[in-house]
Protein backbone atom coordinates (compact mmCIF):
# COMPACT_ATOMS: atom_id res chain seq x y z
CA UNK A 1 0.00 0.00 0.00
CA UNK A 2 1.50 3.53 -0.69
CA UNK A 3 3.15 5.80 1.83
CA UNK A 4 -0.63 8.34 1.14
CA UNK A 5 -2.91 5.65 1.49
CA UNK A 6 -1.19 4.39 4.83
CA UNK A 7 -1.15 8.01 6.20
CA UNK A 8 -5.07 8.65 5.23
CA UNK A 9 -5.62 5.24 7.68
CA UNK A 10 -3.41 6.63 10.34
CA UNK A 11 -4.95 10.08 10.36
CA UNK A 12 -8.30 8.05 10.68
CA UNK A 13 -6.90 5.86 13.96
CA UNK A 14 -5.60 9.45 15.17
CA UNK A 15 -8.95 10.62 15.73
CA UNK A 16 -9.42 9.06 19.24
CA UNK A 17 -6.13 10.73 20.35
CA UNK A 18 -6.84 14.15 18.83
CA UNK A 19 -10.09 14.08 21.01
CA UNK A 20 -7.52 13.22 24.08
CA UNK A 21 -5.46 15.94 23.01
CA UNK A 22 -7.80 18.44 22.74
CA UNK A 23 -8.67 19.24 26.74
CA UNK A 24 -5.23 18.21 27.42
CA UNK A 25 -3.56 20.80 25.53
CA UNK A 26 -6.03 23.20 26.31
CA UNK A 27 -5.22 22.72 29.75
CA UNK A 28 -1.55 23.18 29.16
CA UNK A 29 -2.15 26.73 27.12
CA UNK A 30 -4.08 27.89 29.91
CA UNK A 31 -1.99 26.83 32.31
CA UNK A 32 1.16 28.43 30.41
CA UNK A 33 -0.42 31.55 29.95
CA UNK A 34 -1.09 31.58 34.17
CA UNK A 35 2.30 30.93 34.71
CA UNK A 36 3.77 34.06 32.46
CA UNK A 37 5.10 32.41 29.66
CA UNK A 38 4.55 34.36 26.52
CA UNK A 39 2.63 32.89 23.18
CA UNK A 40 6.22 32.62 21.25
CA UNK A 41 7.29 30.54 23.87
CA UNK A 42 3.95 28.39 24.19
CA UNK A 43 4.52 27.74 20.52
CA UNK A 44 8.11 26.93 20.55
CA UNK A 45 7.64 24.62 23.40
CA UNK A 46 4.80 22.46 21.71
CA UNK A 47 6.01 22.49 18.46
CA UNK A 48 9.63 21.97 19.29
CA UNK A 49 9.57 19.89 22.85
CA UNK A 50 5.67 18.51 21.92
CA UNK A 51 5.32 16.36 25.43
CA UNK A 52 3.01 17.24 27.42
CA UNK A 53 4.60 15.65 30.42
CA UNK A 54 7.69 17.39 30.13
CA UNK A 55 5.87 20.57 29.39
CA UNK A 56 4.42 20.41 32.03
CA UNK A 57 7.26 19.36 34.17
CA UNK A 58 9.42 22.29 33.21
CA UNK A 59 6.40 24.84 33.65
CA UNK A 60 6.87 26.05 36.63
CA UNK A 61 10.67 25.59 37.24
CA UNK A 62 10.82 28.07 33.61
CA UNK A 63 8.01 30.25 34.80
CA UNK A 64 9.98 31.01 38.72
CA UNK A 65 13.31 31.30 36.93
CA UNK A 66 14.99 27.90 38.88
CA UNK A 67 18.01 27.17 37.52
CA UNK A 68 18.97 25.68 33.75
CA UNK A 69 20.05 22.53 35.12
CA UNK A 70 16.89 21.75 36.70
CA UNK A 71 14.57 22.71 33.56
CA UNK A 72 16.72 20.82 31.51
CA UNK A 73 16.59 17.66 34.19
CA UNK A 74 13.47 17.44 34.83
CA UNK A 75 12.25 17.80 31.19
CA UNK A 76 15.00 14.89 30.33
CA UNK A 77 14.36 12.62 32.95
CA UNK A 78 10.64 12.80 31.60
CA UNK A 79 11.58 12.72 28.01
CA UNK A 80 13.97 9.30 28.70
CA UNK A 81 10.16 7.27 28.00
CA UNK A 82 10.89 8.07 25.02
CA UNK A 83 13.66 5.96 24.09
CA UNK A 84 12.13 2.56 24.72
CA UNK A 85 9.01 3.87 22.45
CA UNK A 86 11.02 4.50 19.83
CA UNK A 87 13.14 1.56 20.18
CA UNK A 88 10.00 -0.58 19.58
CA UNK A 89 9.04 1.34 16.82
CA UNK A 90 12.41 1.11 14.96
CA UNK A 91 12.15 -2.57 13.33
CA UNK A 92 8.89 -1.71 11.18
CA UNK A 93 10.53 1.31 9.60
CA UNK A 94 13.17 -1.10 8.27
CA UNK A 95 14.62 -0.04 4.73
CA UNK A 96 13.63 3.34 5.38
CA UNK A 97 16.34 6.00 4.61
CA UNK A 98 17.77 7.84 7.63
CA UNK A 99 16.46 11.34 6.97
CA UNK A 100 12.82 10.26 6.63
CA UNK A 101 13.29 8.45 9.95
CA UNK A 102 14.72 11.91 11.69
CA UNK A 103 11.82 13.82 10.65
CA UNK A 104 9.03 11.58 11.46
CA UNK A 105 10.83 10.84 14.91
CA UNK A 106 9.80 13.88 16.27
CA UNK A 107 6.17 12.79 16.18
CA UNK A 108 7.01 10.14 18.66
CA UNK A 109 4.78 10.61 21.65
CA UNK A 110 3.37 8.20 24.09
CA UNK A 111 -0.24 8.50 22.42
CA UNK A 112 1.03 7.99 18.77
CA UNK A 113 3.67 5.48 19.93
CA UNK A 114 0.81 3.39 21.26
CA UNK A 115 -2.00 3.15 18.30
CA UNK A 116 0.74 2.29 15.75
CA UNK A 117 2.45 0.06 17.86
CA UNK A 118 -0.57 -2.33 18.38
CA UNK A 119 -1.40 -1.75 14.48
CA UNK A 120 1.82 -3.00 13.26
CA UNK A 121 1.66 -6.14 15.70
CA UNK A 122 -1.52 -6.99 14.61
CA UNK A 123 -0.63 -6.96 10.75
CA UNK A 124 2.57 -8.64 11.31
CA UNK A 125 0.98 -11.74 13.13
CA UNK A 126 -1.74 -11.25 9.97
CA UNK A 127 0.82 -11.80 7.57
CA UNK A 128 2.91 -13.95 9.02
CA UNK A 129 5.61 -11.12 9.40
CA UNK A 130 5.69 -9.40 5.77
CA UNK A 131 4.57 -6.28 7.14
CA UNK A 132 7.81 -5.42 9.01
CA UNK A 133 9.17 -5.29 5.47
CA UNK A 134 7.18 -2.36 4.54
CA UNK A 135 9.34 0.37 6.04
CA UNK A 136 7.88 3.43 4.17
CA UNK A 137 4.27 2.09 4.31
CA UNK A 138 4.53 2.02 7.90
CA UNK A 139 6.05 5.34 8.56
CA UNK A 140 3.52 6.59 7.00
CA UNK A 141 0.98 5.14 8.92
CA UNK A 142 2.93 6.41 11.64
CA UNK A 143 3.36 10.03 9.92
CA UNK A 144 -0.14 9.83 10.08
CA UNK A 145 -1.08 9.81 13.15
CA UNK A 146 2.32 11.22 14.87
CA UNK A 147 1.49 14.67 12.09
CA UNK A 148 -1.93 15.20 12.80
CA UNK A 149 -2.27 14.83 16.63
CA UNK A 150 0.75 17.06 16.43
CA UNK A 151 -1.07 19.50 14.24
CA UNK A 152 -3.91 19.00 16.97
CA UNK A 153 -1.82 19.92 20.37
CA UNK A 154 0.04 23.04 18.89
CA UNK A 155 -3.06 24.39 17.62
CA UNK A 156 -4.34 23.68 20.94
CA UNK A 157 -2.01 24.97 23.29
CA UNK A 158 -2.31 28.19 21.59
CA UNK A 159 -6.25 28.74 21.39
CA UNK A 160 -5.72 27.50 25.54
CA UNK A 161 -3.33 30.54 25.87
CA UNK A 162 -5.90 32.65 23.73
CA UNK A 163 -8.62 31.57 25.91
CA UNK A 164 -6.77 32.22 29.17
CA UNK A 165 -6.51 35.66 28.27
CA UNK A 166 -10.20 36.55 28.81
CA UNK A 167 -10.31 35.03 32.38
CA UNK A 168 -11.28 37.55 34.73
CA UNK A 169 -10.06 38.51 37.72
CA UNK A 170 -10.90 35.73 40.66
CA UNK A 171 -10.15 32.59 38.34
CA UNK A 172 -6.65 32.12 39.17
CA UNK A 173 -7.52 28.99 41.54
CA UNK A 174 -8.89 27.17 39.05
CA UNK A 175 -6.08 27.66 36.54
CA UNK A 176 -3.65 26.98 38.63
CA UNK A 177 -5.62 23.74 39.66
CA UNK A 178 -6.15 23.13 35.90
CA UNK A 179 -3.05 21.13 34.92
CA UNK A 180 -2.16 19.40 38.14
CA UNK A 181 -5.74 17.86 37.83
CA UNK A 182 -6.02 16.95 35.12
CA UNK A 183 -2.68 15.07 35.16
CA UNK A 184 -3.80 13.68 38.40
CA UNK A 185 -7.41 12.54 36.79
CA UNK A 186 -5.07 11.01 33.69
CA UNK A 187 -2.86 9.29 36.11
CA UNK A 188 -5.58 7.48 38.23
CA UNK A 189 -7.28 6.69 35.06
CA UNK A 190 -4.53 4.47 34.02
CA UNK A 191 -3.49 3.28 36.91
CA UNK A 192 -2.60 -0.74 37.40
CA UNK A 193 -1.09 -3.09 39.76
CA UNK A 194 0.05 -2.27 43.36
CA UNK A 195 3.62 -0.47 42.52
CA UNK A 196 2.03 2.29 41.02
CA UNK A 197 -0.51 3.91 43.23
CA UNK A 198 1.86 3.40 45.67
CA UNK A 199 4.24 5.07 43.80
CA UNK A 200 2.01 8.44 43.09
CA UNK A 201 0.99 8.39 46.78
CA UNK A 202 4.30 8.28 48.26
CA UNK A 203 5.83 10.51 45.32
CA UNK A 204 2.65 13.40 46.47
CA UNK A 205 3.53 12.74 49.91
CA UNK A 206 7.22 13.22 49.85
CA UNK A 207 7.23 16.26 47.29
CA UNK A 208 6.94 18.85 49.99
CA UNK A 209 9.37 17.73 52.41
CA UNK A 210 12.04 17.82 49.70
CA UNK A 211 10.96 20.97 47.75
CA UNK A 212 11.10 22.36 51.70
CA UNK A 213 14.80 20.45 51.93
CA UNK A 214 15.44 22.61 48.29
CA UNK A 215 13.40 24.04 46.72
CA UNK A 216 15.37 23.56 43.08
CA UNK A 217 16.15 19.90 43.33
CA UNK A 218 14.14 18.47 46.32
CA UNK A 219 11.08 17.34 44.55
CA UNK A 220 13.12 15.94 41.88
CA UNK A 221 15.77 14.34 43.84
CA UNK A 222 12.55 12.62 45.90
CA UNK A 223 10.50 11.53 42.71
CA UNK A 224 13.76 9.97 41.60
CA UNK A 225 14.30 8.37 44.57
CA UNK A 226 10.65 6.71 45.33
CA UNK A 227 10.32 5.36 41.32
CA UNK A 228 13.95 3.57 42.61
CA UNK A 229 12.69 2.30 45.14
CA UNK A 230 9.84 1.37 44.13
CA UNK A 231 11.43 -0.41 41.05
CA UNK A 232 13.89 -1.98 42.88
CA UNK A 233 11.35 -3.59 45.75
CA UNK A 234 9.24 -4.60 43.25
CA UNK A 235 12.24 -6.69 41.77
CA UNK A 236 13.41 -8.04 44.82
CA UNK A 237 9.84 -9.48 45.60
CA UNK A 238 8.89 -10.93 42.33
CA UNK A 239 12.67 -12.85 43.38
CA UNK A 240 11.42 -13.52 46.79
CA UNK B 1 25.70 30.31 32.44
CA UNK B 2 22.80 31.83 32.24
CA UNK B 3 20.12 31.10 29.44
CA UNK B 4 17.14 33.11 28.32
CA UNK B 5 13.63 30.82 28.71
CA UNK B 6 13.46 30.50 24.32
CA UNK B 7 17.40 29.03 24.25
CA UNK B 8 16.11 26.68 27.57
CA UNK B 9 12.94 25.43 25.60
CA UNK B 10 15.47 24.88 22.26
CA UNK B 11 17.85 23.02 24.56
CA UNK B 12 14.49 21.29 25.82
CA UNK B 13 13.26 20.11 22.47
CA UNK B 14 16.76 19.30 21.07
CA UNK B 15 17.47 16.56 24.05
CA UNK B 16 13.88 15.57 23.49
CA UNK B 17 14.39 15.00 19.53
CA UNK B 18 17.64 13.34 20.44
CA UNK B 19 16.01 10.43 22.58
CA UNK B 20 13.28 10.53 20.12
CA UNK B 21 15.76 9.77 17.17
CA UNK B 22 18.30 8.10 18.24
CA UNK B 23 16.72 4.24 18.17
CA UNK B 24 15.01 5.29 15.15
CA UNK B 25 18.64 6.19 13.31
CA UNK B 26 20.90 3.29 14.99
CA UNK B 27 19.03 0.82 16.93
CA UNK B 28 17.10 -0.99 14.52
CA UNK B 29 16.56 -4.69 15.49
CA UNK B 30 17.21 -4.23 19.04
CA UNK B 31 14.93 -4.36 22.07
CA UNK B 32 14.86 -2.38 24.95
CA UNK B 33 14.77 -4.55 28.11
CA UNK B 34 11.46 -4.85 30.01
CA UNK B 35 12.56 -3.94 33.45
CA UNK B 36 14.69 -0.66 32.32
CA UNK B 37 11.37 0.00 30.12
CA UNK B 38 9.39 -0.23 33.75
CA UNK B 39 12.00 1.82 36.06
CA UNK B 40 11.25 4.53 33.09
CA UNK B 41 7.87 4.81 33.47
CA UNK B 42 7.94 4.77 37.12
CA UNK B 43 10.13 7.80 36.89
CA UNK B 44 7.81 9.59 34.86
CA UNK B 45 4.87 8.68 37.09
CA UNK B 46 6.80 9.58 40.19
CA UNK B 47 8.23 12.64 38.59
CA UNK B 48 4.37 13.66 37.35
CA UNK B 49 3.07 13.22 41.08
CA UNK B 50 6.00 15.36 42.74
CA UNK B 51 4.81 17.96 40.20
CA UNK B 52 1.19 17.88 40.83
CA UNK B 53 2.60 18.19 44.79
CA UNK B 54 4.61 21.05 44.38
CA UNK B 55 2.05 22.94 41.79
CA UNK B 56 -0.64 23.14 43.81
CA UNK B 57 0.86 23.28 47.75
CA UNK B 58 4.32 25.35 47.25
CA UNK B 59 4.45 28.69 45.85
CA UNK B 60 8.09 29.15 45.24
CA UNK B 61 10.45 27.68 48.17
CA UNK B 62 7.39 28.72 50.62
CA UNK B 63 4.56 25.96 51.41
CA UNK B 64 0.82 27.82 50.95
CA UNK B 65 -0.62 26.16 54.35
CA UNK B 66 -3.03 28.47 54.24
CA UNK B 67 -4.76 27.32 50.78
CA UNK B 68 -3.03 23.42 51.03
CA UNK B 69 -6.37 21.65 52.46
CA UNK B 70 -9.13 22.83 50.13
CA UNK B 71 -6.86 22.26 47.10
CA UNK B 72 -6.04 19.04 48.97
CA UNK B 73 -9.61 18.23 48.90
CA UNK B 74 -10.16 19.28 45.09
CA UNK B 75 -7.53 17.07 44.98
CA UNK B 76 -9.21 14.23 46.15
CA UNK B 77 -12.50 14.37 44.58
CA UNK B 78 -10.72 15.10 41.20
CA UNK B 79 -8.58 11.78 41.96
CA UNK B 80 -11.96 9.77 43.17
CA UNK B 81 -14.18 11.03 40.56
CA UNK B 82 -11.62 10.48 37.25
CA UNK B 83 -11.00 6.69 38.86
CA UNK B 84 -14.65 5.99 38.79
CA UNK B 85 -15.98 7.43 35.61
CA UNK B 86 -12.17 6.85 34.07
CA UNK B 87 -12.27 10.22 32.60
CA UNK B 88 -9.47 12.88 33.35
CA UNK B 89 -11.43 15.67 31.77
CA UNK B 90 -14.65 14.79 34.29
CA UNK B 91 -12.74 15.10 37.24
CA UNK B 92 -10.06 18.39 36.29
CA UNK B 93 -13.40 20.08 35.79
CA UNK B 94 -14.90 18.85 38.98
CA UNK B 95 -12.02 20.07 41.05
CA UNK B 96 -11.60 23.03 39.13
CA UNK B 97 -15.42 24.07 40.34
CA UNK B 98 -14.48 23.18 43.67
CA UNK B 99 -11.03 24.49 44.32
CA UNK B 100 -12.58 27.84 42.63
CA UNK B 101 -15.85 27.67 45.05
CA UNK B 102 -13.63 26.95 48.01
CA UNK B 103 -11.16 29.91 47.52
CA UNK B 104 -14.26 31.86 47.54
CA UNK B 105 -15.99 30.97 50.82
CA UNK B 106 -12.31 30.55 52.61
Amino acid sequence: MSFSARFSQGAKAAIPIWIAFVPSSLAWGIAAQSHGLTLQEVFLMSAWVYSGPAQFAVLVPLAEGKSAATVLIAGLLMNLRFLPMSTALAPFFRGVKRLPLLIASHVVSASSFIVPYLQFQKEREASGGASVADGYGNLGFFVGIGATAFTVWVVGTTAGFTVALGFPPGFEEALKFILPGYFAGLLVAEMKGKTMPLICFVSIVTAIPGALLNPGWGWLATAALVAIIGWGLEKWLSRA
Amino acid sequence: MAFSRLELIFILGASALLLRALPQLFLVGKSFPETWDRLLRYLSYALLCGLISITLFMSGARFESDRALYRGVALAVTIAIAYKTKSAVTGMLVGMVLVLLLSWLG
